[in-house]
């Protein structure tokens, strides 16, 4: 017989977590955990609280309520041992502009504890395919090569979990490929992901399983199949299919057809 | 829950700490605009006042130093610390080094600290300038305590800096509202300080933060004996700095939201 009190915890564990920004509630009560080396996609429409749920786990947020454990240890209480085990791909990556790229490795290997060497620099960039580019500035880089050095930076420090806010937004097919080849990568390495994201096609590529948030709540969790079997036969869905269901009817038909802005 | 403590994977702060002072050097270096004219302005003034016959009228050469200073203090801490932060705040710089295990005081330690060092040596330059040009020959102890002046001062004009950006959300909006309060600072402190404006806008003057270092900076380089008003003007700037960096400490927000 297993003893649960020996198993490692989740990697993630938010447990009933509440944002409000005064009266507005982003966030009110959203609970799911992810195991080891698992990639969890969180979907919604645009001000469905994704982003303020990623807030409040990278602690820019305080919750009013509930709480979030990474690797069992409480972002509130403990934040900065939290932040040590996490890395952090913000929606717009903005570091300091008047840095170059082998300045700002620097900078964040310095702040995550991680001695870097000048070769050991170059290793890096050549694999992210920067190393022609380590002298420029991070704004000098094209759109792709900036969120390829954002996903170095975020896992510069080997973190068991990382938080990837919208990376594919704004990207060529090609660099989304590519960018969806290093999530895997990062996976094989141990990690475990958390990403939001309004692309199916993301969600399906690369997700193993996805939750679908709107208005601060979860309306369903599981993997994209799961959710498609799941929802197959809810009349919403339904409505908005043309042909066989995809992931994309059940999330439209479970947070309306109606453009967010 | 696991205990925290028993797995020390939290980053040493040393060296947390020495790659944040690097990186705002750097910053503040590149910033080629901002910091010349921070040393170029003050050093303008002195050499400006040494050329007539009567800088007597200005209240005479230690004065015009201290003036000359206390610009260069002013441009680099109320126009230059704020708008930089305000800035880093408005494009996300902020929030990205708030997501490290980085502790947020250290983030802005960081960069006071190297604000207060670029401030020491752009003091030295003026200083030495200034005491060149207007043949002065000040002792080692007086040039010991034009620098500790010099500290107090970025510290007053650096806690305005803070509660500027403390109240003030918007980057545009504190650059706006820190060119007036420069304008107002070194017009209260410079023509108040005449009393051409009557004896009660002197009087203000006088405990102005202009006002305030100017009378130190002067008593410190003309060898006063330490008096009364010096006194007054010391517990006035520790006043100031306790006050804003209070405000600025107090309302800062990390982000525009």
């Amino acid at each position: 017989m297993s003893d649960a009190s020996q198993l490692p915890p989740p990697v993630l564990a938010v447990d009933n977590l509440r944002v409000a920004y005064g009266a507005r509630v982003a966030v009110g009560g959203v609970s799911f955990r992810i195991d080891r080396g698992e990639i969890f996609g969180l979907l919604g429409p645009n001000g469905a609280g994704k982003t303020s749920t990623l807030s409040a786990i990278e602690g820019l947020v305080k919750p009013k309520s509930g709480r979030s454990l990474i690797d069992g240890i409480d972002t509130v209480q403990h934040p900065l041992e939290a932040k040590a085990r996490l890395g952090v791909q913000l929606q717009s990556s903005s570091f300091q502009a008047e840095l170059s790229i082998e300045q700002i490795a620097k900078l964040y290997a310095g702040l995550y504890g991680v001695h870097l060497s000048r070769e050991q620099i170059d290793a890096s960039m050549r694999t992210i395919g920067l190393d022609a580019e380590l002298g420029k500035r991070f704004k000098q880089l094209s759109g792709g090569q900036q969120q390829r050095m954002a996903l170095y930076i975020a896992t510069i420090h080997e973190p068991l979990l990382l938080l990837l806010d919208e990376p594919t937004a704004g990207l060529d097919p090609q660099s989304r490929r590519a960018l969806w080849q290093r999530i895997e990568q990062a996976r094989g390495a141990g990690r475990s992901i958390l990403l939001t994201t309004h692309s199916m096609e993301e969600a399906q590529a690369v997700c193993d399983r996805v939750a679908i948030i709107d208005h601060g709540a979860l309306l369903t969790t599981g993997t994209p199949a799961e959710l498609i079997e799941k929802h197959k036969d809810d009349p919403r869905v339904l409505e908005v299919a043309h042909g066989p269901v995809t992931l994309e009817d059940v999330f439209i038909g479970l947070t309306g057809s109606e453009i967010r802005d | 829950m696991i205990d925290p403590q028993s797995d020390t994977v939290r980053p040493p702060l040393g060296l947390a700490m020495r790659s944040l002072l690097r990186a705002d050097a750097i910053v503040l270096l590149r910033n080629r605009v901002s910091a010349t004219l921070s040393i170029l302005l003050p050093i303008v003034i002195v050499v400006a006042t040494s050329l007539g016959a009567r800088t007597a009228r200005l209240g005479g050469a230690e004065l015009t130093i201290g003036l000359a200073l206390t610009i260069g203090l002013i441009t680099s801490c109320v126009l230059g610390y704020s708008l930089n932060l305000a800035h880093d705040r408005e494009v996300g710089v902020l929030q990205r080094l708030r997501v490290t295990p980085a502790p947020t005081w250290m983030i802005m330690t960081s960069r006071l600290c190297v604000q207060v060092v670029t401030n020491l040596i752009a003091s030295i330059v003026v200083v030495i300038v200034g005491v060149i040009v207007h043949g002065l020959t000040p002792t080692v102890g007086q040039y010991a305590l034009v620098l500790a002046v010099a500290v107090l001062g970025a510290a007053v004009f650096l806690a305005i800096g803070q509660a500027l950006v403390g109240l003030v959300p918007s980057t545009s909006a504190v650059n706006a509202i820190g060119r007036v309060l420069f304008i107002i600072l070194v017009l209260l402190g410079i023509i108040g300080s005449t009393g051409i404006l009557g004896d009660t806008v002197k009087s203000i003057s006088g405990w102005s933060p202009v006002g305030a270092l100017m009378t130190l900076f002067s008593d410190v380089l003309g060898g006063a004996a330490w008096n009364n008003q010096d006194i007054y003007s010391l517990l006035a700037c520790a006043g100031y700095i306790i006050g804003f960096a209070f405000i600025g400490i107090r309302w800062f927000r990390w982000e525009t939201r």
